[in-house]
Formats: C-alpha cells, sequence, structure tokens
C-alpha cells in the first residue's frame, strides 16, 4: 500500500474517532443529568409532572445519542468521499427509522 | 408496572452498578445480568426488564466508546460495517419475537451460549495477534498499541461473512431479550475472525449501541419502558462501568477469557431451566 494514502486513511479514521467519542461523551452526559434530575424529582414526590418530562427528555436523548453519533460517520464518510461506508452508514440510518416506523405502528395497534 | 419506591430505586442501582461493572469487564454491555435479574429476581415482566436492559446497554455502550475513541481500540470500519447487520437482525427480532414461543427461544439461547463458551475455553492461549507492526492490516483490520506489552499489535480480518451472519444473529437476540448481543459476537471475532480479545470487545462495545436502540425504541412504543426505573438502572450501570473500565485495563487477557466464558456457563443454564418450564 502507498505510504501517502496510508497515512491519509490512518488521519481520516483519527478524526473520526475524535468526533464520534465527541458526540456520545455528549448525548451520555445530557440524558444522565435528565435521568438524575428527574429522579431526584419524582422520589420527592413533588412536580410530578416536570419529573415526568425531564425522564422523557432523558430517555429520548439516550436513544437518539447512537443514531446521532452513525449520522456523523454518514457525514464525515461522504465529506470524504468514502462511499462504501457512507452507503453502510447510511443503511444503518435507513434501519433505525425504520424501527421508529415500527414502533409508531404498534404503538397505533395497542 | 412497578412503583417506584426509594428503597426499589436503591436496589436497581446496585444491580445496575454490578451489571455495569461485569458488562465493561466483559465487553458484554451488562444486559445478560440485568434481564435475569430484574424477571427472575425482582418478577418485571420479561418485556419490561428487556427494555430497562437496553436503555442500559445503550448508555453503556455509550460512555464505554466515548473512553475509548481515540485509543484506535474501537475498531470503527469493521463496527460500521457490522452493525448493517445487528440492526438488521434487531429490527427483525422485534417481528419474530411475536412468532416464536419464548421456551424455544430460551434453550436455542442456552444451548448456543454454552458452545460460545466452549470455544473461549478451548481458545484461551491463542491470541490471533500478527507482532509485525508493518504487515498491512487490510481496509478493515486495525493497529492499536497495547500496554501489557508495550507493543502495536497489528491484525487482519478473516472470514467476514461468518462475523456479518454472528453480528445478524446478535442482533437479533439482543432485541428479543433486551441485551447487546456482544456475549456472541466477541468471542466469535475473537476466535473465527483474527481480531484480538480487546479490539473486539471495544468494537462489538462500540456496535451495542446501535443495535440495542433499534431495540428499546421499538419497545418505548408499545410503552414498555418505565422512565423512573430505567433511569434508575442507567445511573447505576453508568457508575459500574466506569469502575470496570478502570479495572478492565490492569486485568489480563487470559482472565477475562475465563471470566466469561464462566459468565456464559451460568447464563446458559439458567437460560435452558427457564425455557422448559
Amino acid at each position: 500500500m502507498n505510504r501517502a494514502t496510508d497515512t491519509a486513511a490512518e488521519g481520516a479514521a483519527r478524526r473520526l474517532e475524535t468526533v464520534v467519542g465527541g458526540v456520545l461523551r455528549a448525548g451520555v452526559m445530557l440524558s444522565s443529568v435528565c435521568l438524575a434530575i428527574g429522579l431526584l424529582l419524582s422520589l420527592s414526590g413533588s412536580a410530578a409532572s416536570a419529573a415526568a418530562l425531564v425522564l422523557q427528555i432523558g430517555i429520548l436523548v439516550l436513544l437518539a445519542t447512537p443514531v446521532a453519533r452513525v449520522l456523523v460517520s454518514t457525514v464525515q464518510y461522504i465529506s470524504e468521499r468514502d462511499w462504501p461506508f457512507a452507503s453502510l452508514t447510511l443503511i444503518v440510518l435507513v434501519e433505525l427509522l425504520a424501527s421508529v416506523v415500527a414502533a409508531l405502528i404498534f404503538n397505533k395497534k395497542l | 408496572m412497578p412503583v417506584v419506591t426509594a428503597s426499589l430505586a436503591l436496589i436497581i442501582f446496585l444491580a445496575g452498578t454490578v451489571a455495569g461493572g461485569l458488562g465493561a469487564l466483559l465487553g458484554l454491555g451488562g444486559g445478560v445480568f440485568l434481564v435475569p435479574f430484574l424477571n427472575l429476581v425482582l418478577g418485571f415482566p420479561f418485556g419490561v426488564a428487556a427494555a430497562i436492559s437496553l436503555t442500559t446497554v445503550i448508555a453503556t455502550s455509550s460512555s464505554v466508546s466515548a473512553a475509548r475513541a481515540g485509543k484506535q481500540l474501537i475498531n470503527m470500519k469493521l463496527g460500521m460495517l457490522l452493525e448493517v447487520a445487528t440492526a438488521g437482525g434487531s429490527l427483525l427480532g422485534g417481528v419474530t419475537a411475536q412468532m416464536i414461543a419464548q421456551g424455544t427461544l430460551q434453550k436455542l439461547f442456552g444451548i448456543l451460549s454454552a458452545i460460545v463458551a466452549m470455544i473461549m475455553l478451548t481458545r484461551i492461549t491463542r491470541r490471533n495477534v500478527i507482532l509485525d507492526p508493518n504487515i498491512d492490516p487490510g481496509v478493515l483490520g486495525g493497529r492499536y498499541h497495547e500496554d501489557e506489552s508495550g507493543g502495536t499489535v497489528t491484525y487482519r480480518v478473516r472470514r467476514l461473512p461468518v462475523a456479518i451472519v454472528a453480528s445478524f444473529f446478535a442482533g437479533n437476540v439482543s432485541s428479543l431479550l433486551g441485551i447487546g448481543g456482544g456475549f456472541i459476537k466477541v468471542p466469535v471475532l475473537n476466535a473465527w475472525c483474527g481480531i484480538p480479545l480487546r479490539a473486539a470487545a471495544a468494537t462489538s462495545a462500540f456496535m451495542i449501541g446501535v443495535t440495542a436502540t433499534a431495540g428499546a425504541v421499538i419497545y418505548y412504543g408499545h410503552g414498555q419502558l418505565p422512565a423512573a426505573l430505567a433511569a434508575t438502572a442507567v445511573l447505576g450501570v453508568q457508575l459500574g462501568s466506569w469502575a470496570g473500565m478502570r479495572f478492565g485495563a490492569s486485568a489480563s487477557v487470559k482472565w477475562l477469557k475465563i471470566l466469561m466464558a464462566a459468565v456464559l456457563f451460568i447464563i446458559s443454564v439458567m437460560m435452558f431451566s427457564r425455557g422448559l418450564r
């Protein structure tokens, strides 16, 4: 393998790791803070509706974090014109979207 | 749905801490311990136990991978390729769960995890490491610095179709039973595909977040995800996986393999006996 392209590929991989790590860290921190606040509110017994809302936000941020991680990977691969991996991550996004659609369908049935 | 009291919250928090700690050490995600605890010990409906467990799997995957990012231990390209299979399997798991009897699945699960545990034990001294750091790892291979030996570990991915099939199956089981599926992927990637245990565990833990999300979203849509209980479990698992990561860096690969095999045998017996009922 060509030494120059090898270094370029490794540099791109390193940048992606940094971006992905940042997204995951931010998502985990935000959802953990929401879940902790929501939990303390609901255990204290006061502000039940606020507690429920904050807990729901925490759960949704948690569920959205891996989706956001795949999304930034797709964007990164597209910007680097790495079409095979841009396509693969796009397929994963479609699969995640399909699970949301399945959830909505099940939700209507029940 | 169980009522959330301070004592129940504390029990789930502690269970989450233990599950998260073991999960981080083994690259399993922690769900394999939490589902039996919530279902068998606390008596939650299986769907609720699975849903809560899946949210902790997502949290573990995200926090563990965030901490590991930048160390080249996670094989991102391989992970993203295999995610296509795990997410597909996870989606299909939501549908097949309605058609296959729970007992049949549990027995199958028990047999399979015992086989994987035996594979781990027979290959305990194999490392699949190419010591020459100048070798070409290929598009899907990897290279990382190992603190234990102080050297650079380089590997190529072998038998990719096996990894894809195992990932699809792991995704399927994940969605059906509320676990991460790492206990299927890690031994297969390590034993058959030439990936060192540390890299296999890191890559599996990375993928598990996406796999569990595809399943958890469906449970959430079903209304089977009690937010307060999930919050308690998630926070406990976060604490446990943080502690497990610190300890995990000093644990040897051989110990990880033995520990993982023992865990798999226990799960096997539990699942099989439950399936017989």
